[in-house]
């Protein structure tokens, strides 16, 4: 089959990589940016096993073509696979907007993007209107991205499960037999409505936020209780009923799936009244979470910040990404610039978009090496867990700092070892 | 003893005219002059001042300036706004109109730079203004502050206070939201509900007193403290991070705690009910934003200009106060009533009542001698809709004749945050200035507004003949409400002039105190018998103490 994939996500890669290797041929449509760049240079922006060597080969076997956005779908395609960004909802209506009316057969849009619950309807309209009468059979469905980082293109061709929400018969026997390779063991597709896969990957991710949530409440309680989360955090996942995943506090998590604007209803829900409850507070918890260390800085120094110089380990959101949204690092910056104080930089990908985000300033110095970035600094804060940063050459950076702070928020590093090394260490409700 | 003013030319003939015009009513004049309310209303900026529902006519006008005059206004007037020591009693000058001077502008007082004073202390204000409603001001502990309480009484309280209130529309939401809380009575009882609901960690306090010797505003702000240490502990940098201070006495603060940084300061030349310009308005910029604030400001200073420039025929505050002084002496009035439609203005008219009583609630002229005429009427108030259900029934039937003004706005509801509801908030206000016009309307003509009105029995008819004002902003905005308070600011002292009395000084609120540290020392057990006590205070002691 001839389709085309849209997107420079995680999701995108993996779903063009693996639709190709099952002998569709797939036109992958990349939005301008970093990614479209490494791309281009024939590299894999994620780092995922088995990932690169995939797409290489079916890029080899010229069943997967890179493009642009603006190249129009393959002549013979009537699939359509949207796998954007959260935050390229305009980019989903252009594209399905632009479909040719030409086609004999429908179009099958099938969005795997994580937009608010509602979108799909929204799309499903604007499909519909783009034509008069003549292919209102056109379908949009549901198809929630639950990809497993780390472990992302086993978790697409051998899956647990797959919600699919559809309305039409045809097109979810069509998305079945495009799924068929890699759903062999059992029938793993789950059909409901298109707005209850939506909301399912809503409550997927709402649940994932609030246990972080939670373990960065039970940490600051933890904190001011003398105990040791890492302890707790131990206990609490050896027992079944609540596993060991997403467990560890930290000092917030940010990246665009777990914005504000995504975990919400549509516009054209939003008339209902409605907003959820939990999850708002959930969501405020972590904002406020992301100036954790700031606040143990604040009272390391006795609510005197002025003129110090602190180190930032670390400003995209998560490890292996150059993005910044919504990231700790950005709201720490803001607070401690607030209080006069020059921040010193460090990350292994996103100083570009850092230097974008923030513009020219006195107060912000961009560093290509971790200890430069540390050297004479008043403390040191590790934002993002990057590999590289769990066993760094602590003799080195102790010497170099002005005073041998450490502010860990991710609990990477061991307390106990820190202090021997002859640091102050501050974890999120370690001891 | 000098002769009194009484016996002066103008003021003779105003009594004369007024003889002619004592027996004319409201609902005659206006059926005998169609252009009435053309001769008899003055626009400024964003105001227009119709007094043509006043039991006056051109005639009274000529006599009234003719009194200005002849008591030297125009020469009272240069002196307040050349800072010469206008407040004899306690050797100050009065310049909260330079509170409101635009930047740069050239004003030298004995030899400094006033101007530049004020703009130096709005420039302190503007950086708090900025930290906090950025959500970077930071508790002790490093949480964002959400919660700025006042603590202070009179002017440090009612002026904050109601212009917050009045400017809600412009409390747009900023990069955190922000809540802010008044708390005055020395007996606790606001603070300590406040402090029930608020956090800790997350709430700054203001002190605001001009002598931060004000016991009703220490005694709140050692409960403050106290609260801030039981819920955080006695940490270094508390007071430093949950306190700012406003006053005129920097060592008083600095001796109560207040970080030199955390200070703001007025000065001696500006009075407490005279003393919301400055940054007493503290509450008012993080409320409504720094940019706002000097709205407010500007539309103070353009009232300012105006009060010194236009001819008196013109003079908005002019009229108004003469008018006043026709009422209170001429027409023998003695009650004013402050009544905005408007529910944002609900503390305008305790704002008024402070401005005009305090101010002009004196009978001792200049030279020290008993006035023989009628000073400052008694002042009260309340929204107008609200007092429809209460205390009109008194001005439309009761016995005492009571002077109104009205305070509406002719549009309301077109920020955007009504947006969705505007519809129904529009017909809203159009009920109530549709209300507002008709009381006036009642209030003056009485039956002759009602048709058929003979027919009924006494007690359904209107007597009528209430003389009232409208003040009619455009819209209610920080540059319509700053020249509003401003118009009733030189309202005050223009009365004051004709009057011959001192409108910058409160002797009447001091004894009280004093009497008051008595017998406190007397109830809290450690100070002697009260010295000639009278048998009510005894009595009462007795059973307070059991």
């Amino acid at each position: 089959m001839h389709l085309d994939v849209y997107g420079d996500t995680l999701c995108a890669l993996v779903a063009a990589t693996a639709l190709a290797s099952s002998g569709n041929n797939v036109q992958l449509h990349v939005p301008e940016g970093n990614v479209a760049m490494q791309l281009a240079r024939r590299e894999c922006p994620f780092r995922e096993p088995g990932l690169a060597e995939m797409m290489a080969e079916q890029a080899e076997s010229g069943r997967l073509l890179l493009c642009t956005m603006q190249t129009p779908p393959h002549q013979a395609s009537t699939v359509v696979w949207l796998a954007l960004s959260p935050d390229a909802l305009e980019l989903a209506h252009a594209v399905v907007t632009a479909l040719p009316t030409d086609r004999v057969q429908p179009w099958l849009v099938v969005n795997q993007s994580t937009f608010a619950v509602g979108t799909s309807d929204s799309l499903q309209q604007a499909l519909s209107a783009r034509a008069e009468l003549s292919d209102t059979d056109c379908a949009v469905v549901s198809l929630p991205d639950l990809l497993i980082e780390g472990n992302a293109l086993q978790s697409f061709m051998r899956a647990d499960s797959w919600l699919l929400g559809s309305e039409h018969l045809w097109a979810q026997n069509l998305v079945a037999e495009l799924l068929r390779p890699f759903n062999r063991r059992r029938d793993a597709v789950m059909v409901m409505s298109s707005r209850e896969a939506e909301f399912s990957k809503l409550a997927i991710t709402g649940m994932l936020a609030t246990r972080l949530s939670y373990m960065n409440d039970m940490a600051n309680l933890a904190d001011t209780l003398q105990v040791d989360i890492e302890r707790v955090r131990q206990g609490m996942g050896a027992d079944k009923r609540i596993g060991d995943a997403y467990l560890y506090p930290g000092c917030g998590f940010g990246g665009l799936s777990f914005s504000r604007d995504v975990m919400s209803l549509a516009t054209t829900l939003q008339g209902s009244g409605m907003q959820p409850q939990l999850l708002d507070e959930v969501l405020r918890i972590n904002e406020r979470q992301k100036e954790v260390l700031f606040r143990k800085l604040w009272q390391h120094y006795g609510t005197n910040l002025r003129g110090r110089r602190v180190a930032i380990w670390g400003v995209s959101f998560k490890p292996e990404t150059s993005r910044i949204d919504n990231s700790p690092a950005l709201k720490l910056m803001e607070a401690l610039w607030a209080q006069g104080v020059e921040v010193h930089v460090h990350d292994p990908r996103a100083l570009g978009v850092l230097r974008e985000w923030a513009g020219e300033r006195d107060d912000l110095v961009l560093h290509d090496d971790p200890y430069e970035a540390a050297a004479g600094a008043d403390a040191l804060m590790l934002v993002t867990e990057w590999k590289a940063y769990w066993s760094p050459d602590l003799f080195r950076l102790k010497m170099s700092m002005a005073h041998p702070l450490l502010l860990d928020g991710r609990n990477v590093w061991d307390p106990d070892f820190m202090k021997q090394s002859g640091f102050d260490y501050l974890g999120i409700g370690r001891r | 003893m000098h002769e009194s003013r009484r016996n002066s030319e103008a003021w003779q003939a105003l009594m004369a005219h007024g003889d002619t015009m004592r027996d004319k009513h409201l609902a005659g004049l206006f059926a005998d002059d169609p252009q009435r309310f053309a001769q008899l209303h003055r626009e400024f900026g964003p105001i227009l001042f119709d007094f043509s529902k006043q039991r006056l006519g051109q005639k009274t006008l000529d006599c009234l300036l003719d009194l200005a005059h002849e008591q030297k206004l125009q020469e009272r007037i240069q002196s307040l706004f050349s800072g010469a020591v206008v407040n004899q009693s306690e050797q100050r000058a009065a310049m909260h109109w330079a509170l409101r001077l635009p930047a740069g502008a050239e004003c030298s007082v004995n030899g400094e730079d006033v101007a530049a004073l004020v703009h130096a202390q709005l420039a302190r204000m503007e950086q708090v203004v900025q930290q906090v409603r950025s959500g970077q001001w930071r508790g002790v502990t490093g949480e964002v502050i959400t919660d700025v309480v006042n603590i202070g009484v009179g002017g440090s309280d009612l002026g904050p206070l109601m212009v917050s209130e009045a400017l809600t529309d412009w409390c747009l939401p900023g990069k955190s939201p922000l809540h802010v809380h008044f708390a005055s009575t020395m007996d606790g009882s606001q603070l300590s509900q406040l402090l029930g609901g608020l956090s800790a960690h997350s709430t700054l306090f203001i002190i605001s007193s001009k002598s931060f010797s004000t016991i009703d505003t220490l005694s709140n702000a050692a409960t403050a403290r106290h609260w801030l240490e039981r819920e955080m502990g006695e940490r270094p940098g508390l007071l430093g991070c949950h306190f700012l201070g406003v006053s005129a006495a920097a060592n008083r603060m600095t001796e109560w705690g207040i970080a030199p940084a955390n200070q703001m300061q007025l000065w001696d030349w500006v009075g407490g009910r005279y003393s919301l310009w400055s940054a007493i308005g503290l509450p008012v910029a993080l409320a409504i934003g720094m940019q706002a604030f000097r709205e407010l400001l500007a539309g103070a200073h353009a009232m300012d200009q105006h009060f010194q420039q236009a001819p008196f025929a013109d003079n908005l505050p002019v009229l108004l106060g003469m008018i006043g002084v026709w009422n209170t002496n001429v027409m023998a009035i003695n009650a004013h009533a402050i009544l905005p439609y408007d529910g944002r203005l609900q503390a305008l008219p305790d704002y008024f009542e402070q401005l005009e009583m305090e101010s002009n609630g004196k009978s001792v002229n200049l030279a020290g001698e008993t006035v023989d005429y009628a000073t400052c009427p008694i002042v009260w108030g309340n929204v107008g809709p609200n007092a429809q259900h209460a205390f009109y029934q008194l001005l439309h039937q009761g016995t005492e004749a009571v002077t109104c003004d009205f305070i509406v706005p002719a549009k309301r509801y077109l920020e955007e945050q009504h947006h969705a509801s505007a519809t129904q908030l529009v017909a809203q206000h159009e009920l109530a200035l549709a209300n507002c016009l008709a009381q006036s309307r009642l209030l003056a003509l009485g039956d002759a507004a009602v048709e058929g009105a003979e027919q009924l029995p006494l007690n359904q008819r209107y007597r009528g003949n209430q003389p009232s004002s409208t003040l009619l902003l455009d819209e209610l905005t920080p540059y319509s409400l700053g020249a509003l308070i401003a118009l009733y600011e030189h309202k005050v002292f223009v009365q004051s002039v004709i009057w011959d009395i001192n409108p910058f000084d409160q002797w009447g609120v001091e004894m009280g105190k004093k009497i008051a540290m008595d017998t406190l020392a007397y109830i809290r057990g450690d100070g002697a018998e009260i010295n000639n006590a009278d048998s009510s205070t005894t009595g009462l002691l007795a059973r307070i103490m059991g």
